[in-house]
C-alpha cells in the first residue's frame, strides 16, 4: 500500500493503516530526537508530540510520498523547542551511543567486548557531525537522504560525501580495521 | 539521488550494518513510545476543526541564556474563521494561561491532557477572553466550543 493510501485510511480511523505508518517511521522519528542529543525521556516526549502532530494533520499532508521528510522536520522542530525550553536533564547512567561505554555498560547490555565495545568506542570518538549523521543513517527502515536532510537541516548534497568521510574515519580508528572488512 | 552512487549502496556497507545492529541494541525505540504512537490515532476527532499552531515564542526565541522572558510563552492558533492567542506564564509548579478569541465570541473552553482527562473548564467572557490556572507540566490542548452551528475547535498540542 502506498503512503498516500495508508494516510487516507488512517484518516478514516483505520488502526492497521496507522500502525503500518508508525512501524515504518518510528525509528526515523526516534533517531531524529536522539541525534539532537536528547535524553531518552526527552526523546520520548518529542516522539510522542511528533505522532500527535501527524494525527492532527492526517488530512493535511500535502505530499504523502514525502511523509518521512515531514515527520523528520516535525521531530527536528519539536527537538529544538524542547532544547530551548532549557529544562533538559542528561542522565549519566543510560546507554548513549554518542558516549564511550564503560565495561559495566557493555556487560549490562550483554555486548561482545571485542566487537561491539570497539565499534561503540570508535563511534563515540568521532566528531559530533559524523556521529549525528551516522546515527540517522543507521535508523531502521534506512531513511532516505531527503529524510536525513530534513531531520538534521542539512543539504541533501552534503550527505553522501560526509557519510563517506565519516565511515572512513570510523574504519581507520584503531581496532576497527578488522571490523566491517 | 541517482547521481550519487554511494546512496544506492548505503545499506550495503558492512560497517554501517554493524553500527545499525549496535544502535538497535544500545538505543532502541522504547516500547512505550511505540505504544503511545499507536494509541495516538484515538485522539483524532472528525467533528472538530484543528486550530493550527501559527506562532510559538518558544520556537522563535534564540537558544542560549535563559531569561525572564522565557517563563512567558505566547502562542497563536488559527482555525478557518477564528484566531486564538494564548499567553502562558509559568511560575514554579503552576501556570497561568490567558486566552483571547478573535473575532471575539462567546465560548466554553476545556483544557485537555493527553491521557484523556479534562484538566479544567471555563466560560469565556463577551470579548472572547478566558483564563486558567493550571498545574505546570504535561502536554495539553484547548478545546473551544462556540455556539452552534460553529464547529468545535481543537488546538494543536502544546
Amino acid at each position: 500500500m502506498t503512503l498516500s493510501e495508508l494516510l487516507q485510511r488512517a484518516a478514516q480511523g483505520d488502526q492497521q493503516a496507522w500502525d503500518a505508518l508508525v512501524d515504518r517511521f518510528s525509528s526515523l522519528v526516534w533517531a531524529t530526537a536522539r541525534a539532537h542529543r536528547l535524553s531518552r525521556d526527552d526523546a520520548a516526549d518529542v516522539a510522542q508530540t511528533t505522532w500527535l502532530r501527524l494525527v492532527e494533520h492526517l488530512d493535511r499532508i500535502q505530499d504523502p510520498e514525502r511523509l518521512g521528510a515531514w515527520l523528520a522536520t516535525t521531530a527536528r522542530h519539536e527537538s529544538l523547542r524542547l532544547i530551548r525550553r532549557g529544562t533538559r536533564e542528561q542522565p549519566t547512567d543510560e546507554p548513549d551511543l554518542f558516549e564511550a561505554p564503560d565495561a559495566e555498560m557493555i556487560d549490562r547490555l550483554m555486548l561482545e567486548q571485542e566487537r561491539d565495545g570497539l565499534l561503540w568506542r570508535a563511534f563515540a570518538s568521532l566528531s559530533d557531525r559524523c556521529k549525528t549523521l551516522l546515527r540517522m543513517l543507521v535508523a531502521d527502515e534506512p531513511p532516505s537522504y531527503e529524510e536525513i536532510g530534513s531531520a538534521l537541516d542539512m543539504p541533501v548534497g552534503a550527505i553522501g560525501p560526509t557519510r563517506g568521510r565519516c565511515l572512513d574515519q570510523l574504519r581507520r580508528t584503531a581496532g576497527v580495521a578488522q571490523l566491517g572488512a | 539521488m541517482t547521481d550519487n552512487p554511494t546512496d544506492q549502496t548505503s545499506s550495503d556497507d558492512p560497517l554501517l550494518g554493524q553500527l545499525r545492529r549496535l544502535a538497535r541494541t544500545v538505543d532502541p525505540v522504547p516500547n512505550e513510545v511505540t505504544a503511545y504512537a499507536r494509541a495516538a490515532l484515538g485522539w483524532r476527532r472528525v467533528d472538530a476543526e484543528l486550530a493550527e499552531l501559527l506562532a510559538d515564542s518558544r520556537l522563535e526565541a534564540p537558544s542560549g541564556a535563559r531569561s525572564i522572558a522565557e517563563s512567558m510563552r505566547s502562542l497563536t492558533f488559527r482555525a478557518t474563521d477564528v484566531q486564538l492567542d494564548v499567553e502562558i506564564e509559568e511560575s514554579g509548579d503552576r501556570l497561568l494561561l490567558l486566552g483571547q478569541l478573535a473575532p471575539s465570541t462567546k465560548a466554553e473552553i476545556d483544557v485537555q491532557r493527553d491521557d484523556g482527562t479534562i484538566l479544567a473548564s471555563t466560560s469565556g467572557d463577551d470579548l472572547g477572553r478566558f483564563r486558567f490556572e493550571l498545574p505546570a507540566g504535561g502536554r495539553i490542548r484547548l478545546v473551544v466550543r462556540r455556539e452552534a452551528p460553529a464547529p468545535p475547535i481543537e488546538t494543536s498540542w502544546i
